[in-house]
């Protein structure tokens, strides 16, 4: 190739990889936990194996992974540079893992010092991530409507770990907070705001560049950002100021997001040009139709239950979105960008460096999405019958240590290659 | 002078960045190169910096990104 291309905002392959070989880690604990206390877990979204499953998800799982891709496409996707990747990886990752542990140890009774640890290591370890990628974002040039989502995002990200160290305050020093209030903004802000604006940010650049479907109209993209705003906002206030009626809003609104924007995709991807069979539209898929299964159960949830079908709705819509919808596109996600990254800095050094398929080939991401998809039905049939949903977590650790392999042979390719690479050009500058 | 334009909207990446680069030396001094995408190239930008061109993008309804590449 005559001229080098260029990738100089693109950060060393460590930074992305050390959040990527962590998280799914978290994802085998979740499923362990789920397998020996589903139990409890299907009971009731206010036992303590709920919150410590929850969180090995949301912030061991989805978080290390979302930062470690923030911090690796903020760059390519929205011309943002991130300050020192090198060093705040070396901050924020490990920050963000021992305060994953600590939280979960708190919620399984290691007491308040445990909690102390996770308010001090997630706090200050979120704080520096929002403080950089908000900077970068405030000063991207970018002109699509992903900067508004992922600039969004971060903001819920902050919003999320702020009401979130509120909350293990409660527990680390017995903070004298409304608890019930505070965990219903905080799990809107985390799954509602978070997760589901940086979802829909990043499929907007990957699904149409990744799978050849025609692109999200402007107007669509901007549309879904401010139904999912004002959804918050009116939760928000309904919550902090008891206004019931705000709650039709918020639901609306939100659901209307989720809905719109899983329907929207679907149809894309029904008309995408590339018709190899790919297992990133599949794992697509499961994760959009969890989006939906979850939109049903929020507007389920508004009608009167009693109490039994009322707590398997929330373990039912609890499952679609913390290990169905979000862990199935970031997988089916993983196994796309991995190859892609690599790829990136292996033809820097070498000539011909492996394909994407070639680093993870896609009979790899089958095998996955299989014992994945499997796992998800099972904790979905566990609000049925709930000894199912011990077999489902699993079938999540399982689904997790394929990954986990996956990801560890593609790096070790990695290493391989670029260190039999440096042996042959020694003098490159 | 010529006009060339690239329509990589139904190109896998590595491909768009592939052509423009191979098609960049070819740019004479008053050549647009139009791309069409659907999404903003910011590594292209940067290479596109290094090797001395400007670049205006706009975004259409569709969700199309025309970025017009001239050199500098
Ligand atoms: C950023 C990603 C996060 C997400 C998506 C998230 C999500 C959630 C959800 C959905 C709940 C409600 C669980 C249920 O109803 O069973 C919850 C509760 C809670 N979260 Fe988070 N969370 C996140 C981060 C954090 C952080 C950083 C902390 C602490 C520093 C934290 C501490 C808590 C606490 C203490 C509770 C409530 C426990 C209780 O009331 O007994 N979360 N979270």
């Amino acid at each position: 190739m005559s001229a080098a291309l260029s990738f100089e905002q693109a950060p060393p392959l460590s930074v992305p990889h050390r959040f990527f070989l962590t998280g799914p880690l978290f994802g085998v604990a979740a499923g362990v936990l789920v397998a020996l206390r589903g139990d409890e877990v299907v009971l009731s979204r206010w036992s303590m194996a709920t919150f410590a499953a929850v969180h090995l998800v949301t912030v061991g799982f989805m978080l290390q992974v979302m930062c470690g891709a923030l911090m690796q496409f903020l760059p390519v996707a929205a011309g943002a540079n991130v300050w020192r990747p090198r060093l705040v990886a070396g901050v924020v990752h490990p920050s963000l893992t021992l305060g994953a542990v600590a939280l979960t140890a708190g919620f399984l009774g290691a007491g308040a010092d445990a909690m102390r640890a996770a308010v001090v290591l997630l706090g200050a370890g979120l704080t520096a991530f929002v403080a950089v990628t908000g900077l970068g974002l405030a000063r991207s040039p970018a002109i699509g409507p992903t900067l508004l989502l992922l600039r969004s995002a971060v903001a819920a990200l902050a919003v999320t770990a702020g009401l979130g160290v509120a909350l293990a305050a409660i527990f680390a020093w017995g903070a004298a907070l409304p608890l019930v209030q505070l965990v219903h903004l905080h799990a809107a802000w985390g799954l509602g705001g978070w997760a589901l604006l940086l979802v829909i940010a990043v499929a907007l650049l990957v699904v149409p560049m990744f799978q050849l479907t025609p692109p999200y109209p402007v107007r669509f993209s901007r549309g879904l950002g401010l139904a999912v705003a004002g959804a918050l906002a009116a939760w928000t206030v309904g919550v902090v100021l008891d206004v019931a009626a705000l709650d039709v809003v918020a639901t609306s609104f939100g659901v209307g997001a989720l809905g719109a924007f899983a329907v929207k995709t679907l149809h894309l991807q029904s008309k995408r040009r590339r018709k190899v069979l790919d297992t990133t539209v599949f794992a697509w898929r499961v994760g959009l139709g969890c989006l939906l299964v979850a939109g049903a159960a929020l507007v389920a949830l508004r009608l009167p239950l009693p109490a039994l079908a009322r707590a398997r709705l929330e373990y039912l819509l609890g499952v679609a979105l913390v290990a169905g919808a979000f862990p199935a596109m970031m997988a089916g996600m993983l196994y796309k960008i991995v190859g892609f990254i690599e790829w990136l800095h292996l033809q820097r050094v070498m000539a011909v460096p492996p394909t994407m398929q070639k680093v993870l080939p896609d009979a790899r991401a089958r095998w996955q999405w299989r014992v994945f998809t499997g796992a998800v039905l099972l904790l979905v049939g566990g609000a049925l019958w709930p000894p199912l949903a011990r077999l489902g977590g699993l079938g999540f650790a399982a689904a997790c240590v394929i990954l986990e392999l996956h990801l560890i042979s593609a790096t070790r390719l990695y290493l391989r290659l670029s260190a039999a690479a440096a042996l042959e050009t020694p003098a490159t500058p | 002078m010529t006009d060339l334009r690239l329509d990589a909207r139904e190109l896998l990446p590595p491909e768009p960045m592939q052509r423009v680069m191979a098609a960049l030396p070819t740019l004479g001094p008053e050549d647009v190169l139009t791309l069409l995408l659907y999404r903003e190239p910011f590594p292209l930008y940067a290479a596109l910096e290094q090797r001395g061109f400007t670049w205006r993008t706009t975004l259409a309804d569709d969700g199309t990104y025309t970025i017009e590449v001239r050199r500098r």
